[in-house]
């Protein structure tokens, strides 16, 4: 055999055997089943084919079992499961959802959902009362993801089939709770008849949504499709999106690219720079919303020098708010006290502003400032936050010049969350920097994590024990759910407390939501309640 | 040669096992606690004693890299704390596919880079020469990121010639559902004669496969030209050309043989550089490759996933070494008599 045919066979054996080394035996791709009508190449939902193309950075699905999941899937799981009540941060209230009216106890430790009727899940049967008691029984039993959200619950009771009754251990708002983004879905726990959480894994669905799975593509560009679920007690009269197709896009150049070619109808995140792009292209929309995630710039309340209020007073008073906010370029807005706009404790007036003269004369008081001794201070920070590293270097400069210098660290979360939670009090740092969240849209998620005394810290990385303090936090879900008035006042007073006379925290900004969607995507408007999720049973398909 | 076969299998072999201790070392010396990537940043302490006790992180060491070679050799290559799915299938849908790209752009390289080694080659100092060796010079040297980018905003966003992103168009799998044996979406496509999926993988493929392939169709241009210049200088090209052979008889017809020999072995490094170097390239076209896979592990500091994919593809160099090797005995007769 000649050389070259000999090497033209080797190489035909290598590639077989490569070719057999990832062999996949025989499975088939894509929805052989399906009868619907075929999208178009573009799928940017046009009036025609109605599918509504969702490009988030991340993989969409990492657990499909509604009792656990706790992580990027909300964005499909909000359209495939519902839960009780909604949120409304127009109304700061819940709203129905599968409950289409509830009430509660004067002592807010009873609460009485009344349920919809005519809703099913996807496997056929009924939602009702039971169905909505074991499913929620089973998301506390697995106590999972944000399962605690349920700690109140004392006891679940489906007195007839739409009426379903909460006796709490203490008062607690659950009709916030129940709106909540994890662990309020309702679900049929009778879907499987094996074991169910496996056929969960499988990307299988029992929801009550308007969509449901119809392919599931683990690390495929677009990874998650759902369709229409035709049993929808809501109905599908009028226009709306029959499809919802997840196509994972990391790069946000590429993301942008999709968009202006319309092959895509909504791109969960940009940067600022496509972010202007996109708000001067005509066959695109733009949208700014105030999340609920605001950066938390935590100083320690326990130990080392920020043991003195007056430096964390200092500290506050060096941050460069307004040039920090205007670096941002809408990606942020400024904050007002710890609770963000559309959440009940949200309280105006509390802005704060850079004040270096002011931080001058409180350095001074403390023996530091310039002409005095050196302050020296460890700061540690998300790893690859470039928000974050931007309000160190603001923060670095402006302390420079109070001759106050920071050694800012930045550290993966696990480290920089390691560091923090120290046994050993000297190994913690002096100013922690971290993102805050709630998993349902209630402030009281900020107090009791993150200002409440712990013997061990968690959360608490300002370190701040104050019987006092506790005391106030304890009384907020009691007032949330029997007098909201009185609950606004609580969260206002302790915010002051909190901020301006313990000062263990500063509020840079409140992280902004920056959607850009296709122009033909009617009726949209970010829920910050819900993060990165677009219901899209409430969109109108343009032309 | 069975002898030189089992000389380099024992090589490889020790390679791979010294790649699995320093692949465990650096899982363990990454900062940072597994069991939180798992557990999810607000775990409470009994979820991160459980993700512990689950991974067997309060082992002493010894006994977790035992545990560790025991599972790989068992085919557990672990459980991603990002996906929660076994690594060992994670990878398995994932390289296939940045096979199949990097495997096109390779043939690209070798179809683009040997004519152009041999033409240069063909007219040393002169004008193709100088074009080959410049065009070679820039093509390894354009960052491949910036390459991605260029051409997809000119070729794909700008003129609208080749899709902007994506394997195929995802519409199809409703329409042509592909059945699946090797999980390369294009060899699958062909065998199963499912030619919508395969004429849109192969526009897919154009650019990406473009951006991959020119640092190796570079380094092949220039390695083959200068190892034509050295072997058409050698004794046997002064008899062949006194035999009345002509200069592109020489090159292609007696010296290119032996000179593709530092071209091969060159391949087998090119190749597993392309699977890396595609990381960027498969983030920029949405190449549903090992490249998003890894970017997601580091991201989420998926330790078992990052170690997975090292492994993966300290595997293939081995292995892609290997294979050279052989095929350089199968060329050249006098590798096999070493």
């Amino acid at each position: 055999m000649r050389w070259h045919k000999r090497l033209l066979a080797a190489g035909a054996v290598a590639a077989v055997t490569l070719s057999a080394a990832a062999c996949a035996g025989g499975q088939v791709r894509g929805a052989a089943d399906s009868t619907e009508p075929a999208p178009s190449a573009g799928g940017a939902g046009s009036a025609a084919d109605s599918t509504f193309t969702y490009v988030p950075n991340l993989d969409v699905v990492t657990d499909w079992d509604p009792a656990s999941s706790y992580s990027n899937e909300i964005i499909a799981m909000q359209n495939i499961y519902e839960s009780l009540t909604r949120y409304n941060p127009q109304t700061k209230k819940a709203e129905p959802r599968l409950a289409s009216s509830w009430t509660s106890s004067p002592d807010g430790k009873k609460w009485t959902f009344t349920l919809r009727e005519g809703a099913t899940f996807h496997t056929g049967k009924p939602v009702d009362a039971a169905a909505a008691k074991a499913s929620i029984e089973r998301t506390i039993k697995e106590g999972q993801g944000a399962a605690y959200i349920w700690s109140a619950v004392k006891k679940i009771e489906a007195k007839d089939a739409t009426t379903l009754e909460f006796t709490l251990k203490y008062p607690t708002p659950l009709d916030l709770v129940a709106s909540a983004g994890y662990a309020a879905y309702v679900y049929d726990t009778t879907a499987a008849s094996g074991d169910l959480k496996k056929w969960f894994g499988e990307g299988h669905d029992a929801g009550s949504g308007p969509y449901t799975v119809e392919s599931w593509q683990k690390g495929k560009e677009t990874e998650l499709t759902l369709k229409a679920y035709d049993g929808y007690w809501g109905g599908w009269d009028g226009a709306h999106y029959k499809k919802l197709a997840f196509r994972v896009t990391p790069e946000l150049t590429t993301a942008w690219q999709l968009l202006q070619r319309g092959e895509v109808s909504f791109v969960q995140r940009l940067n600022s720079q496509l972010f202007a792009q996109a708000g001067n292209t005509n066959t695109v929309q733009t949208a700014q919303t105030p999340s609920f995630q605001n950066l938390l710039v935590l100083f320690n309340t326990a130990d080392g020098p920020l043991k003195d209020v007056k430096l964390r007073q200092a500290l506050q008073k060096a941050i460069d708010y307004d040039g920090l906010v205007a670096a941002l370029k809408g990606a942020g807005v400024a904050a007002s006290g710890l609770v963000p706009e559309g959440l009940l404790g949200y309280t105006q007036g509390l802005t704060p502003k850079q004040d270096l003269a002011g931080a001058e004369a409180l350095l001074k008081e403390a023996g530091y400032g310039p002409g005095g001794k050196q302050l020296e201070l460890s700061l540690t920070y998300a790893q690859g936050d470039s928000d974050q590293e931007l309000l160190v270097t603001l923060l670095s400069s402006a302390l420079d010049k109070l001759n106050v210098k920071l050694s800012a660290k930045p550290l993966q979360w696990t480290t920089q969350w390691d560091q923090g939670k120290a046994k050993d009090p000297a190994k913690r740092q002096d100013v922690f920097v971290m993102y805050w969240f709630p998993d349902y849209a209630d402030a009281y998620s900020w107090f009791v994590n993150v200002f409440h005394g712990e013997d061990a810290p968690q959360f608490n990385l300002s370190y701040l024990k104050d019987a006092a303090v506790d005391k106030e936090i304890d009384g907020l879900p009691a007032l949330t759910a029997t007098d909201q008035p009185a609950a606004e006042k609580a969260y206002s007073g302790l915010q002051e407390k909190i901020i301006n006379e313990k000062a263990a925290v500063a509020v840079p900004y409140v992280q902004t939501y920056q959607r850009a969607f296709a122009k033909s995507v009617q009726g949209y408007t970010d829920n910050p309640a819900y993060p990165n999720v677009v219901f899209a049973y409430d969109l109108k398909p343009g032309a | 040669m069975p002898g030189y076969l089992i000389r380099r299998l024992g090589q490889a072999l020790l390679v791979v096992a010294g790649v699995i201790v320093l692949t465990f070392a650096v899982m363990r010396l990454v900062p940072g606690d597994p069991a939180v990537a798992y557990a999810g940043p607000k775990a409470t302490a009994a979820e991160l004693a459980d993700a512990r006790r689950r991974f067997g992180l309060d082992d002493p060491l010894p006994v977790q890299l035992w545990n560790y070679v025991r599972d790989l050799l068992g085919g557990d290559w672990g459980t991603s704390l990002h996906t929660r799915r076994p690594v060992r299938d994670d990878l398995f849908q994932a390289f296939p596919a940045s096979l199949e790209l990097v495997g096109v752009a390779l043939v690209v390289a070798l179809v683009a880079g040997i004519p152009l080694g041999i033409a240069a080659a063909r007219y040393k100092g002169r004008l193709p020469d100088l074009s080959v060796r410049l065009s070679s010079m820039l093509a390894v040297s354009v960052p491949v990121f910036w390459l991605a980018l260029a051409l997809q905003t000119v070729f794909a966003s700008g003129l609208g010639w080749f899709p902007v992103a994506g394997e195929y168009d995802a519409s199809l799998d409703r329409t042509s559902p592909l059945h699946l044996y090797t999980n390369i979406t294009a060899v699958d496509a062909l065998i199963t004669g499912n030619w919508p999926i395969l004429a849109s993988t192969l526009s897919h493929l154009v650019l990406p496969a473009l951006v991959i392939a020119a640092y190796p169709a570079g380094v092949v241009a220039q390695m083959t030209r200068a190892a034509l210049i050295e072997e058409s200088s050698r004794e046997h090209a002064r008899l062949e050309r006194a035999l009345g052979f002509g200069e592109t008889a020489v090159l292609t017809r007696f010296s290119l043989r032996p000179a593709l020999n530092p071209v091969l072995a060159l391949i087998a490094l090119v190749f597993a550089y392309s699977i890396v170097n595609g990381f960027l390239v498969e983030a920029v076209f949405n190449w549903p490759g090992l490249g998003r896979y890894a970017a997601d592990s580091i991201r989420s500091l998926d330790t078992p996933a990052i170690a997975g994919v090292t492994l993966l593809v300290a595997v293939l160099y081995v292995v892609a070494n290997l294979v050279v090797d052989l095929l350089q005995g199968v060329v050249d007769p006098r590798v096999r008599a070493r």
